[in-house]
Formats: structure tokens, sequence, C-alpha cells
């Protein structure tokens, strides 16, 4: 196939893109194995809440340990490689320069990815932590701290070297990802682990952290792509764009006070709950100008990449709204301790997937440079994706509704209660069957580019990814 | 947004505020906290925890039996906790004072377990039937049969034996984790009496008015 490549290097090539692909490339790639990974867990586990028996023999895979894994695959491997590759070329291309410092973003690759595999493995020994959100082995939080670190020195540098003094939004949010997350960790890893607080306190720094977990990393790694790609897709401004300081600062002053709302009726202060209701709504004010600033992704006739930003930014403020209104207590009361809350938390880390996916769709061409080998596969993974997730987060919603109202039914047992919420558990199980197929064809599409893409390097001169950029 | 240090002071101070306000907020409140004594009963509650219940505490989190099963009573009136029989009041932070890590839970698919031990004593469940149900499973929860080991008979049964399970010339035996897992869920106790967790009870209107 080499006569097929165009003799000289098309005309407008970045080389601040290729400068920096491979070492991103090789995050995006481990997020992906780990992804699959995850979803596959994620699958057996779902299994296992109506068929008890099922891989209850092994002890490494009883489903209390299943559920960490699953869990834990999905925050750090997942989400934390993708999220780190995201960042920090958002970064890279507003800040007007290839990334300085890549090779610590292998070196600390590298010691991420280990450290994932050692929590999962140290998970299925017994070594998890035990709190939602952070379950990983106490051996492996001070390895993971150190490579992130690592992993954000060339978005510090990116940061401190970009052209221009005045920043955009997408920088706000990614910065505030990169410098966030460590500090959050190592006082949750100190706290909770190192130096445990007492009794019920630890209940309460675990849920700050798993709500900062989300507010301050999950989801301005996501907004920080949406906040970059949009304006590229659409080559129009961003509208209201005046506003989106206030929106960046209200998510990051009072979305760290949410993680409460899961403590309603808890033996914590009742005040740490009420602050987090409240805060609920203080938040929605972020979501409010997001929707304003970009309400361009929901007009029509776009492409798949801006289809997975759209339906993932949805969800985003969806997730918002649901969580404020299930947040009162009228509402808890009902939700609480429920499959509701796992609909909810599938709803939120979803949004973040589906806009960390559409992100890969565009920055890997430009990364590996080439063309994506099949728009039919990208296509077919947006529909599976939407379709398994719409399902996943509908069916659990129900079963957990079912599940809340018999729960405060004293009349109801518990036998009831699962024979009740089967049927959705079992639609939730197709689903999340549907999204493991959806994230492999991602995964193996991905594989077949990059192998591909290496197999033209070492036959002629690569083919540099053309495009035009202004920022 | 040009500053770069007033940016990250912004940075700093919403992660700090929140962090200060919860923490030290909670420690102002709870940190004193000191187990209470009750002068009827002429005993301190909570009780210590027994060293081996400490180590079950440890193979319950291990096992990540909390995924399933909480352990905080909600009050009277909010949820049918008291209706299902899992509490007579609510559940406060002195309860855990002596847990290293108290296990609040997040799902209900199983029944709350903060008075497992109460509910035991009372309808006279034995340590073994506890082990018997751990080994067997039921509809709705695992088998945990890798807590217990079969070993070839050698002299005298052994006392902890399972009864059945086990072919000719075999004994079913539960390993430690097993008993301290047993001895934890036998501990969980919040029976006696807190003056913060008494019901609120409304003054009473009608005396008020006629004096």
């Amino acid at each position: 196939m080499t006569t097929a490549l165009p003799t000289k290097v098309q005309p407008g090539a970045d080389e601040n893109e290729q400068a920096c692909g491979g070492p991103l490339l090789l995050l995006i790639g481990s997020g992906l194995l780990w992804l699959v990974l995850g979803s596959a867990l994620a699958l057996l586990n779902l299994i296992q809440i109506y068929t008890p028996a099922f891989l209850a023999d092994c002890a490494w895979f009883t489903y209390g340990r299943l559920q960490a894994m699953q869990e834990t695959a999905l925050l750090y491997g997942w989400a934390g490689n993708a999220g780190l590759a995201v960042a920090l070329w958002v970064l890279s291309r507003l800040g007007g320069a290839p990334l300085r410092g890549t090779n610590y973003i292998v070196a600390g690759g590298l010691f991420w990815n280990l450290g994932v595999t050692l929590a999962l493995v140290g998970i299925a020994a017994g070594d998890a932590a035990g709190h939602a959100a952070f379950q990983l082995p106490r051996y492996v939080q001070p390895l993971l701290l150190f490579s992130f670190a690592a992993i954000a020195v060339p978005g510090v540098l990116a940061w401190t070297g970009r052209r221009n003094a005045s920043t955009y939004a997408g920088q706000w949010y990614a910065v505030a990802a990169l410098f966030l997350f460590p500090w959050f960790f190592s006082v949750a890893s100190v706290m909770l682990t190192f130096a445990p607080v007492r009794g019920t306190l630890q209940a309460v720094i675990a849920t700050w952290y798993a709500q900062n977990l989300f507010s301050l990393w999950l989801a301005p790694v996501a907004l920080a792509a949406v906040y970059y790609l949009l304006p590229k897709l659409t080559g129009r401004v961003i509208p209201n764009y005046d506003f989106a300081v206030y929106g960046f600062w209200s998510l990051l002053f009072f979305g760290c006070w949410l993680g409460g709302r899961h403590l309603i009726g808890a033996p914590v202060p009742a005040w740490v709950s009420t602050m987090a209701i409240a805060n609920a709504w203080v938040v929605l004010f972020h979501h409010i100008i997001v929707f304003f600033n970009v309400r361009d992704l929901f007009r029509s006739g776009s492409g798949t990449v801006m289809r997975f930003l759209a339906v993932g930014t949805g969800a985003y403020l969806l997730s918002a709204v649901v969580d404020t209104a299930f947040s009162a207590r009228a509402l808890a009361v009902v939700t609480q301790f429920t499959y509701f809350q796992q609909a909810q938390g599938q709803l939120a880390l979803g949004a973040v997937a589906l806009i960390l996916t559409g992100s890969i769709y565009y920055m890997t061409p430009r990364l590996a440079g080439g063309v994506w080998p099949s728009v039919g596969l990208i296509r077919g993974h947006f529909l599976a994706f939407a379709i398994g997730f719409v399902l996943l987060v509908a069916s659990l919603a129900v079963a957990g509704w079912i599940q809340g109202s018999a729960l405060n039914d004293p009349a109801v047992s518990f036998a009831q209660i699962s024979e009740r919420t089967k049927v959705w558990l079992q639609l939730a199980t197709a689903a999340q069957a549907m999204l493991l197929a959806a994230h492999a064809v991602f995964a193996l599409h991905f594989a077949k580019f990059i192998v591909g893409q290496m197999a033209k390097c070492c036959a002629a001169r690569p083919l540099l990814a053309a495009e035009v950029t202004v920022s | 947004m040009k500053n770069g240090p007033l940016f990250f002071l912004g940075l700093f101070s919403a992660l700090g505020i929140s962090w200060a306000g919860l923490v030290i907020g909670i420690n102002t409140q709870l940190g004193g906290l000191s187990p209470y004594f009750d002068e009827a009963q002429e005993a301190a509650f909570p009780a210590r925890i027994p060293g081996i219940a400490e180590q079950g505490l440890r193979v319950y989190r291990d096992l990540g039996c909390a995924s399933c099963h909480t352990q905080q009573v909600r009050r009277p009136g909010f949820g049918a906790d008291q209706a299902r029989g899992w509490g007579e009041r609510q559940s406060v932070a002195r309860d855990y004072i002596y847990q290293s890590q108290p296990q609040l839970g997040t799902m209900r698919i199983g029944p709350d377990l903060a008075n497992y031990g109460t509910r035991a004593e009372e309808a006279g469940r034995t340590p073994a039937a506890v082990l018997a149900d751990l080994y067997n499973g039921h509809a709705g929860m695992p088998a945990y049969r890798f807590l217990f080991a079969q070993r070839k008979l050698d002299g005298e049964p052994s006392a902890k034996a399972l009864v059945g399970g086990a072919p000719a010339g075999y004994e079913l035996v539960p390993t430690a984790r097993a008993e301290a897992l047993v001895a934890y869920l036998l501990s969980l106790k919040q029976s006696y009496d807190l003056p913060e967790a008494m019901p609120y009870e409304p003054a009473d209107s009608t005396k008020e008015a006629a004096q």
C-alpha cells in the first residue's frame, strides 16, 4: 500500500501536534484497555446481583471486590489516562506550543498504569481501602500520586510557557483539574489511610473525595475538551463567553460541597447534608452558564465528534438536574441506598466518558497523522454507546425506584425486592453488554489505526494531519 | 484571566474552604465525643470492640460487604428502618467512636447490619448458625465458601466443624477469617440509649395552653 502514499508532506501540517503524539497516544491506548477491562468486570458484577452464586466460590471475584475493581479500572484506568491525555492536549493546543518534557508523560504513564494494575490485583487479594471511589490499596496511593504529578509536569510547562498572557476557558478547566487532583487525592490518602480520622468523619472525607473526583477532576477535564473543541468544530465563537469565568468559579467553589448528598440521615452532623443540598442548587448556576456557552452543540447537522460531545454534555447537564432534584430529602428517602444512585453515578460518569471519547476521535488523527480507518465503525460506536448508555441509566433508575419504594414498605421482603427488580437489572446487564461491545470496537479501531500508522511510518515519511489552527 | 498567581490562589481557596469547613467544622462537633455513661445500667456505651471483632472488620472491608449492606439506621419517620427491625433509634456518631473504619455503606441490596448482633442475640442465634449462613448463602446473598476449609479428619473432629458439607473422613472448618467476621457481625449492637439519639418529642401544646 505504500504506493498510495503522497510523495510530499501535506501543506498546513502542524508540528505542534505530532511533537507530542507518542506519549499522549500511550495514555489514550492504555486508557482504552482499562475501559474494555472495566466494562467487562462491570458486566460480570451486574450479573452477580441477581445470580449471587455466579463466581461466588472465587474469592478474587466475590461481589464486593469485583465492584471495587471495576470502579477502580474505570475511574483511574480509563478516565485517569484518557483525562490526562485530553487535559494535556488542550493545554498544549491553547498554549500555542508543543508540549515540553514529554518524557515525564511516558515515565509517569508507565507508573500510573503499573499503579492501577497493582490496585486491581490488590483489591482482588483483599487490600481495598474500603471507601466508594477510593478503593486503592495503601501501597498504591503514593505511586499514583507521584505518577500523576509527573504526567502533569508538561501541562504546567504548557501553562507557564503559553504564548498569550490571557487564557481561555479550556485552559482554566484543564489546569484546575491537573492542579487540584494531587491535592485532594493526597488529603484523602492521609486522612483515610495513613493517619485515619476518627469515626464517621471518615465517611465525610470519603464522600468529599468522591465528589471532588467528579467536580474537580472529571468534569473540568470534560469541560476543557468541550470549550476547546466546540469553536473548532463549528467555526463560531462561544456565545456569552464573558460569563464562562463565573461558570468556572461557581463549579470550583460550590461543587466540592456536594458530597454530603450521600450522607442524608447518616450518623454525621445534619448540616453536612443540608449544605450539600443547598449547594446543589447553587452549582446549577454553573450548569446554566455552560448550557448557554455550548448551546451550539445541540444544533442538528454535525459530525460524529459533535454528536459525542452533544450527548455527553447533555448528559452532564441532565445529571446535575437529577442530582439536585433527588438530593431533596423527600425524594432521597426513596432513592438512597438503591440502584437509583448507581444510575445517577452512571449518568455522570457516562457523560464524561462520551466527551472523552469524542475528544479522542478528534485528537488521535492529529497526534498520529492520517485518518481513522473506518467512518462506519465510529458511527456504529456512537450508536451503540449512546443506546447502551441511555438504556443502562434508565433501567438502573427504574430498578432503583422499585427497590427504594419497596424498602420503605416493611411488608415487602428482600426476596420480593430482588424478584421485582430482576428484570430491570437484566435489562441493565444487556445495556452493559452493549457498552462493552461498543468499547471493544473502539479499542480495536484505535489499535488498527495506530498499528497502520506505525507501519506507514516505517515504510515512508509520516503522513501529517492537515489542519489549519488559529489558537 | 491574566493573573496567574491570583488564579492559583482561587483554586487553592476553592478546595481549601470546603476542606476546612467540613473537617474543622465536624472535628469541633465530634472530635471530643466520649462514651456515654448510663447511670441506670452502670456501664459506658458504646462498648469497646474486642480484638477479634476488629480483625473481622478488616475481613468485612476486604470482601466489600459494604457494597450490599449499610450500617446506619435512619431516624424514625425517615424510611422504614425501625419498621424493618433494624434498630429502635437512629445511629449517631457516638456509636462509631471505637470503630477503626465505620462501614456505613452506600447500598441496601441486603438488610442493614448496624444492629446485627442485637438481632442475633434476641433470636438466639449462635456463632455456629451465623457461620452456617455464611457457608450456605441464600437467594439474595452469595455463599462465602472460600472462608471455610475442608480438612482430613485426624482423630477427634473439631468442635467448630460444620455439620454436613464434608465427605466422610473429612471435616469442614471455618478459617480464622470466617470466625473473626462472625465475631465482628455479632459485636454490632446499638441497643443502648444515647441522649442525642432520643427521638424528638414536641412539647405538649395542650399542657402549655392550660398554663
